[in-house]
């Protein structure tokens, strides 16, 4: 059923060109270190991978050419923690064992560590596949790395500029990490994202996409954060039939000849229904699929649907598809829902305009009362810059402040957040601002007397400290004890 | 009579790059705070801009790729613009508009985008980005005040014998990295490399334009005192983490 399998060779395979002896003290180093942080009480998912590394640069490469059909890569600004997840859920269910960096380290350092957790002592994998999300400014040499039977990709939105210098440049990284692939692999891209569409030029790989062609209400959320809003080849305003969210649409130039590309795979039928579960029609490439999904949001649509494409294109029959997308769970962090028992808490992380607005979106259609906990910190993790929470539309949330019966704001940057939910409109009295992470988490927990519903929206850094203090309660597994 | 003023906002599909909706907010909130009504007029390149009306004239920072673009725009104007910042019009312009305020943009490649040329500055690529948390001293008071943002910029500025820096640079790059200079102040108008963004954590900034847009028009320039403690705390918090280790060590030329 599986395309590009290396089954066949895998007994001459890659590994046999380096000597064992040279890998093997990075794993031990990295195994050891691994254990020691989780008896400490921390995920560690970056250190292991960085003394292995050190250690020996190739590791990756040794790692991952072991297993037995291959490597498939997910990148892009969004989504890339869900997508890979669904595409473990998919293999899975067809019968595969995956292995997944799924705590969404996705630098070099942490797919080396989780290759590194997943092999035995002597340096061996027996994974069928590894689902590898990866960062985009890691992409061209991860991909090398690699050797990937596939490329998936979700969107280029404005995220860690600081990081990347621009949009421009975090476009040429995936675009060299196409260029990247060894011919006979393939792409998986979405047509709705004219920064992605654009750079698709390899012909020596097999390109598969993916679009909506559904009717949602107009949408007027977020003009501030539509990033690319002009072609990419010439510069003029481009015209939209649809817009989705943010520039994701039915896209075309007025003044070149630059369009969207009719999708292989397409979502032809959207309707919420009940149980929060939405329902939907899928052709795949002439294959017509319908399931159900518990997964919130368009933007998570869009995961599922790179998901589907990457799985038509391993040529996974389409009922492993359908069973493995109606059973999924929010990815870690991205939408995670936990239970005490005075209070229903929502955690969904925050980390760039169209996630946050996504998310906001989701709270006001939810019209439920709920306490609001905004942590933001400026590690390098999170980038450093925060101006992305300038073009943010808190101020759709003004409209139903009567839902928020308390505001609680922490992280490094809390007092910048109370300032911009002051210039959104609230009143300064209404915020409660307290850096200290710990305390903010405490009170927020404690204030039940005054709503039921505690909804936190982390950036990324903050989001792994609150997670332990919800592990702390008992609340929620320790993201490194999932595998 | 309600006072007001009129913002023109030059290329928002263009130069949005970096939170630059939070300056315009920040102009919007602190004027209506104190009863000035403020209308903002989005401008996209060859639509108008009647300069009869317009106080303020913002614009921000976009990607490289879009500076040609609004370069050509821009000189198409020139005239005009030039002709109201000689008598008073205030701009507030950052990152790369700010650069195109100068006389030219010269590319690594040599190739040079010509600016408007009405600030005596010019601006060259850098072979790095220059990247992390800013503070400057301002002296557009006396005594001086602090400013505070992140700068993100592949150019390099360089200001000639007319034109004041904005700032001088006590933690961070500013314009070029060498000379301690940050930003340009030419009349009544502001270019600066630093965003944030860079009006909400900076209040007395805002509202030095909204009363040189005021001045402008003739209008009262009086505003009344606001309490800005939340304000205040998001400076000292943006310039303590300035100033941590852990920021100065990731302060970044790449």
């Amino acid at each position: 059923m599986i395309k590009n399998s290396r089954a066949a060779n895998k007994a001459g395979g890659h590994h046999s060109r380096l000597p064992v002896t040279n890998i093997l003290p990075g794993i031990w180093a990295a195994k050891t270190l691994s254990l020691t942080t989780r008896i400490l009480g921390h995920g560690g998912t970056t250190l292991p991978g960085r003394v292995a590394l050190s250690l020996n640069p190739r590791i990756v490469s040794y790692l991952a050419g072991q297993t037995a059909y291959g490597n498939l890569i997910v990148s892009g600004t969004n989504g890339k923690t869900t997508t890979s997840s669904l595409i473990t859920s998919i293999l899975q269910e067809a019968g595969k064992s995956c292995i997944h960096n799924q705590s969404g380290s996705n630098m070099s350092w942490g797919i080396a560590s989780a290759l590194i957790s997943n092999a035995t002592l002597r340096g061996l994998i027996s994974a069928d596949y590894a689902i590898l999300e990866v960062d985009e400014g890691a992409l061209p040499a991860v991909t090398l790395e690699t050797t990937p039977l596939g490329i998936v990709l979700t969107n280029i939105f404005r995220d860690q500029l600081d990081r990347y210098g621009e949009v421009d440049k975090v476009q040429q990284s995936i675009k060299k990490g196409l260029d990247s692939l060894s011919p006979g692999s393939f792409s998986v891209i979405n047509a709705d994202d004219p920064t992605l569409t654009a750079i698709v030029n390899n012909q020596d790989i097999t390109t598969f996409t993916y679009g909506l062609e559904i009717n949602l209400p107009d949408d007027d959320f977020q003009d501030s954060s539509r990033d690319l809003k002009t072609c990419p080849l010439c510069k003029e305003k481009l015209a939209y039939a649809k817009i989705y969210f943010a520039h994701l649409g039915h896209y075309q130039c007025p003044a070149c000849q630059y369009k969207r590309p009719d999708p292989d795979v397409k979502l032809t039928g959207y309707q919420p229904g009940p149980g929060n579960k939405i329902s939907l029609e899928i052709d795949l490439a002439g294959e017509l699929i319908s399931l159900n999904t518990p997964l919130p949001g368009i933007y998570n649509i869009y995961n599922l649907m790179a998901a589907a494409t990457c799985a038509k294109a391993l040529e996974v029959p389409g009922k492993n598809i359908v069973s493995a997308l109606g059973k999924a769970v929010p990815a870690f962090g991205r939408m995670e829902f936990f239970k005490t028992a005075e209070m229903n808490i929502t955690m969904a992380l925050i980390k760039n305009p169209v996630g946050a607005n996504e998310v906001l979106r989701t709270l006001i259609t939810g019209k439920e009362e709920n306490i609001l906990l905004v942590a933001i910190n400026d590690k390098i993790a999170d980038g450093r810059d925060i101006s992305w929470l300038w073009d943010v539309d808190f101020e759709k949330l003004l409209s139903v402040q009567e839902l928020f019966p308390a505001i609680y704001l922490t992280g490094l940057r809390a007092q910048e957040m109370a300032v911009r939910l002051k210039y959104a409109g609230f009143s300064q009295e209404k915020l409660n601002v307290d850096k200290d992470t710990g305390r903010a988490f405490e009170q927020a927990i404690n204030s039940h007397g005054s709503g039921k519903n505690l909804f936190i929206m982390p950036n990324y850094t903050a989001m792994l400290e609150i997670r332990r203090m919800l592990n702390n309660m008992g609340l929620g597994k320790a993201y490194w004890e999932e595998q | 009579m309600q006072r007001h003023i009129n913002i023109y906002h030059l290329y928002p599909a263009h130069l949005n790059l970096y939170g630059d909706r939070g300056n315009l907010v920040a102009l919007q909130k602190r004027a209506q705070w104190r009863g000035i009504k403020v209308n903002i007029i989005p401008v996209e390149p060859g639509s108008k801009i009647i300069f009869a009306k317009c106080d303020l004239l913002f614009m921000g920072g976009g990607q490289d790729s879009d500076q040609k673009l609004v370069a050509a725009d821009l000189k198409n104007r020139s005239v005009e613009m030039k002709k109201a910042v000689e008598e008073g019009m205030a701009i507030f312009a950052v990152c790369g508009s700010y650069q195109l305020m100068g006389h030219y943009y010269r590319l690594q490649n040599g190739e040079k985008i010509g600016g408007l040329g009405f600030v005596d500055l010019f601006t060259e690529a850098g072979d790095e980005r220059l990247i992390g948390n800013a503070i400057v001293e301002c002296m557009l008071w006396s005594p001086s005040k602090t400013l505070v943002g992140f700068e993100n910029h592949g150019g390099k500025t360089f200001l000639g014998p007319s034109v004041q820096p904005l700032g001088k640079v006590v933690t961070g790059f500013g314009n070029n990295g060498q000379d301690k200079k940050e930003g340009a102040v030419y009349k009544n108008v502001i270019g600066t490399y630093l965003h944030g963004s860079l009006l909400p954590k900076n209040p007395w900034l805002t509202d030095y334009l909204l009363q040189k847009s005021l001045e402008y028009r003739s209008q009262d320039s009086n505003l009344e005192d606001l309490d800005d403690s939340i304000e205040t705390g998001a400076h000292q918090e943006a310039i303590r983490l300035a100033q941590s280790r852990r920021h100065k060590r990731q302060s970044t030329r790449v």
